[in-house]
């Protein structure tokens, strides 16, 4: 197949830190070609060399066979490179036809010539069966539809090689299902696709070839036909990789038992109606369904932040009579929240602020009930539970905003872990991470389970909830479809539950 | 190659949070210069004019600490409330609000000496935070903006305080629109040339630092000026800090009202307070909300102002130059500010990003690698 880009010893240093060294990428024409690497490991100062917001230190790039010189942002979209980020760079009150406009010379007149432009995008948006509503302001979109409009801004610019930076992680499996359809009719079309990703299961899927990358270093590039995850999974990590299993077991007493309880039950996606379910000591729930059926709601209930509109929710044998995030907090709660940045973190505060942000008045952190924090106190806390934790930062003084996806989950778990709690939520719990953190979150929230502690799991990923769960219900349109045991677990009937059937 | 240290990033920070405003300061003088120049003027004679006028003798530095006086309340006022995330412009009607109920309730209730100090004093700070209430109350019930919410307010006030002075507290024995002077026993104790208010301004500074940095309530003020989502899942009471952060900031300028008016002007009349809340945003932010920062930040001003008359005196040029000097060492510090956040100037600052993800550096084996050389 004729080549389309070639990155050739690219080298980036910032200081004395390489974040790539002497890289190697070809890309073909008409391929899926997957970028497969940890966090860290150096994908996303690539592709920001590619798109130029870097320029590397080292290395040259050629487009078709000549080298180019991608000076800034406009420069690679002249040489027909787009990217979709992977947090949407859309304008959430503009429709989607204003966002795809916005910025474009692709028409050079003055004036918005709003039937032209518009004809011109439902033909891109027609051939490669890109669903998209031109008129509707981004902020009443689906994320897919979001996604879409992302593309076609791309696709509208001209763009022969698009880079698609961890596209799945905000998509439903059926979503994700209309994205690899899309980059099929792409790549027949003679485009090229840069896709990253770390889920095994989608990149053997969807890829032509892929290079992994290791430490800032591409290690091997692999025809996808000639090699398996396992392969590919040991690749990236750097050793052989095995896949953890988590024995099933019975819980105790019940310690968190949901009633009858409804929540905007009219809503199909934001409801809860007439959920019952149970909690036990020791086990950990899992809740599999597709995101958007409740589960933000059923966790928000679980964490005081809402009260049943009807219903009752009883802990430890006792009826909940207070719905608030302090009372719940008291009594024992551990929140893994479904968004990190937002509800996890207080991002401009330091990684050290954060880990006791619930425990600033303990007598462990402050004199006098919150008079006077003690700063060593806190510093050494942090300290501990970075190495515990294995988060990785430069110093626990750094902002929480700053550290990686997999790292801010690693504080978040530290924090919402200490003391254990007698009961913990986790939403989406390794959402966007890599196998390194996501083996680490899963073996924590077992190991908190073999302590006694109840655990409600939600996730939209179905391969996490088998895996950890010792009781598996299907949430569907706000309303539990069917429970079942975590052993053996009926696969084909949960799938069926989860669309309803 | 310099190389950072552990901890260097951060001094780096603290460090340019100084110099910004020290070289927006320079450059503010610099363009005055040349505007006295163009006026015809020596500004360096100019210049040495205003810095002897404000500092030239102990009777001076006093007139200067107490024009800073009722500026280092404000500012702080506005510093408190930007940590909770809410923007404070309604310093001004705080402080006439508090001044205007301790003249009140001195006049009705007569009580003279160091209990009417007392008095007056705590019914202006009960007063400005009232005055901060009531948009606080309006924001968390309603969702009204407080930059709107607070500003009318300013207006209520000043005309609250028209009303006393013109009407029911008008004073007899003068022709001009204001209240008769509150008795000399209520007046603040002095020291040496000035009243003891200054003290109690700089004490202020520093408390308001230790609450805001060195306590749980603090701490967890600032995660809601930061991230109120992420401060309610971790069970803090959001509503009732903002609420509490919108009455401590009122408190903070009526505190700061009613030692004006014990301390310096003694009546109310047309004029009084005018101006001061807004001076008090700008010299927060100059300050960049650092408490201890507003006060030094606030000194200075209080020094621009009382030197301004000798400049105008000695060398025939308008004082309102200084309003020009003041307005542009605003605009120079907040550009300054600006311009440090810029990515260019980040990456020239910092070797090595660490803002964005996929740039953290991979952990290795050493830690010591990333942080010294």
């Amino acid at each position: 197949m004729e080549e389309m880009l070639r990155m050739e010893g690219i080298s980036k240093r910032f200081g004395t830190f390489y974040a790539n060294r002497g890289v190697n990428l070809d890309i073909r024409r008409g391929e899926v070609h997957t970028l497969l690497g940890e966090n860290g490991a150096g994908k996303s100062t690539l592709m920001n060399i590619l798109i130029g917001l870097y320029q590397p230190t080292e290395g040259k790039i050629f487009m078709g066979g000549e080298e180019v010189h991608i000076t800034s942002p406009a420069v690679a979209v002249e040489h027909g490179i787009g990217m979709v980020h992977q947090h949407f760079m859309l304008i959430e009150a503009m429709t989607g036809f204003e966002n795809i406009i916005l910025g474009s010379k692709v028409n050079p007149s003055a004036l918005i010539e709003e039937a032209k432009d518009k004809k011109a995008i439902m033909e891109l948006a027609d051939r490669y069966g890109l669903e998209v509503d031109l008129d509707l302001p981004v902020s009443e979109m689906s994320i897919g539809m979001q996604q879409r409009v992302e593309i076609l801004k791309v696709l509208y610019r001209g763009a022969e090689l698009l880079i698609l930076d961890e596209p799945t992680a905000v998509l439903t499996d059926q979503e994700v299902e209309g994205l690899f359809e899309i980059l099929k009719s792409l790549t027949d079309e003679g485009k090229s696709v840069i896709f990253i990703s770390h889920k095994m299961r989608e990149v053997t899927r969807i890829s032509n070839r892929v290079t992994v990358l290791r430490a800032g270093e591409s290690v091997e590039t692999l025809e996808m036909a000639d090699t398996n995850g396992q392969e590919l999974s040991d690749l990236m990590i750097g050793h052989h990789y095995v896949e953890s299993t988590y024995k099933k077991v019975d819980g105790g007493k019940p310690v968190l038992e949901i009633k009858d309880v409804s929540y905007h039950p009219a809503e199909k996606h934001g409801g809860l109606k007439n959920v019952d379910l149970t909690v036990h000591a020791g086990e950990i729930v899992g809740i599999a369904g597709i995101d958007g059926n409740g589960q933000s709601q059923l966790a928000a209930l679980v964490a005081g932040l809402i009260a049943p509109e009807s219903g009752e929710v009883w802990r430890n044998g006792e009826k909940v009579a207070v719905f608030s995030p302090e009372d719940f907090i008291d009594q024992g709660l551990g929140n893994i929240p479904e968004d990190r940045n937002k509800m996890g973190l207080v991002g401009d505060m330091t990684v050290a602020q954060n880990l006791i942000l619930k425990e600033t008045e303990s007598d462990r952190f402050s004199f006098g009930h919150g008079l006077w924090l003690k700063s060593k106190a806190i510093q050494e806390f942090a300290d501990a539970k970075r190495e515990q934790n294995d988060i990785r930062c430069t110093s626990v003084n750094q902002t929480a905003r700053s550290l990686s996806g997999g790292n801010q989950q690693k504080v978040i778990l530290a924090r919402e872990l200490d003391g254990d709690p007698e009961v913990l939520i986790a939403v989406y719990p390794t959402r966007g991470l890599d196998i390194g953190a996501t083996n680490f979150i899963h073996d924590s929230i077992v190991a908190q389970r073999d302590k006694g502690c109840a655990v409600l799991l939600i996730s939209a990923d179905f391969d996490e909830v088998l895996k950890l769960s010792d009781h598996i219900a299907v949430l569907f349109e706000g309303e539990i479809m069917g429970q079942y045991s975590g052993e053996n677990p009926p696969i084909d009937q949960i799938s069926l539950a989860m669309a309803g059937k | 190659m310099s190389r950072f240290t552990k901890f260097g990033k951060r001094y780096r920070d603290k460090a340019l949070g100084i110099v910004i405003p020290i070289v927006a300061i320079l450059l503010a003088f610099v363009v005055g210069a040349v505007i006295i120049l163009f006026l015809g003027k020596n500004p360096i004679e100019g210049y040495g004019l205003l810095f002897s006028g404000a500092l030239g003798n102990p009777g001076r530095v006093a007139q200067s600490l107490m024009s800073a006086c009722p500026l280092i309340f404000t500012s702080l006022a506005v510093a408190f409330a930007y940590k909770c995330g809410v923007f404070n412009l309604g310093g001004e009607g705080q402080f006439i609000m508090g001044a205007t109920v301790t003249m009140m309730v001195l006049q009705v209730t007569g009580i003279q000496g160091v209990p009417g100090i007392l008095l007056g004093i705590l019914v202006g700070i009960i007063a400005g935070g009232i005055w901060g209430l009531l948009p606080g109350i309006m924001k968390i019930t309603r969702g009204l903006n407080e930059l709107i919410t607070t500003i009318m307010l300013n207006y209520v006030a000043t005309l609250f305080m028209n009303y006393i002075y013109s009407g029911p507290f008008h004073d007899p024995d003068s022709g001009n629109l204001q209240t008769p002077a509150v008795a000399d026993s209520v007046n603040l104790i002095r020291v040496d040339r000035m009243h003891f208010g200054v003290i109690i301004a700089i004490l202020m500074a520093v408390v308001v630092w230790y609450v805001i940095y060195k306590t749980s309530f603090g701490f967890k003020i600032r995660a809601v000026g930061i991230n109120p989502t992420a401060a309610r899942v971790a069970g803090f009471p959001v509503k009732r800090l903002v609420l509490l952060s919108f009455i401590i900031s009122g408190a903070i300028a009526g505190f700061g009202g009613s030692v004006d008016l014990l301390g310096r002007q003694y009546r109310l009349m047309t004029g009084f307070g005018s101006g001061f809340g807004f001076s008090g945003v700008a010299i927060a932010l100059i300050a960049q909300l650092n408490p201890i920062g507003s006060m030094v930040v606030a000194l200075f001003f209080g020094m621009l102002t009382t030197g301004a008359s000798s400049m105008q005196v000695g060398i025939m040029v308008p004082s309102a130059i200084l309003d020009i000097i003041r307005a542009l060492i605003i605009i120079f510090a907040v550009s300054g500010m600006a311009l440090m956040k810029l990515p260019t100037f980040k990456n020239l600052l910092n070797r090595r990003p660490m803002d964005q993800e996929g740039l953290m550096p991979p952990a290795t084996g050493d830690k010591k690698v990333e942080v010294s050389e």
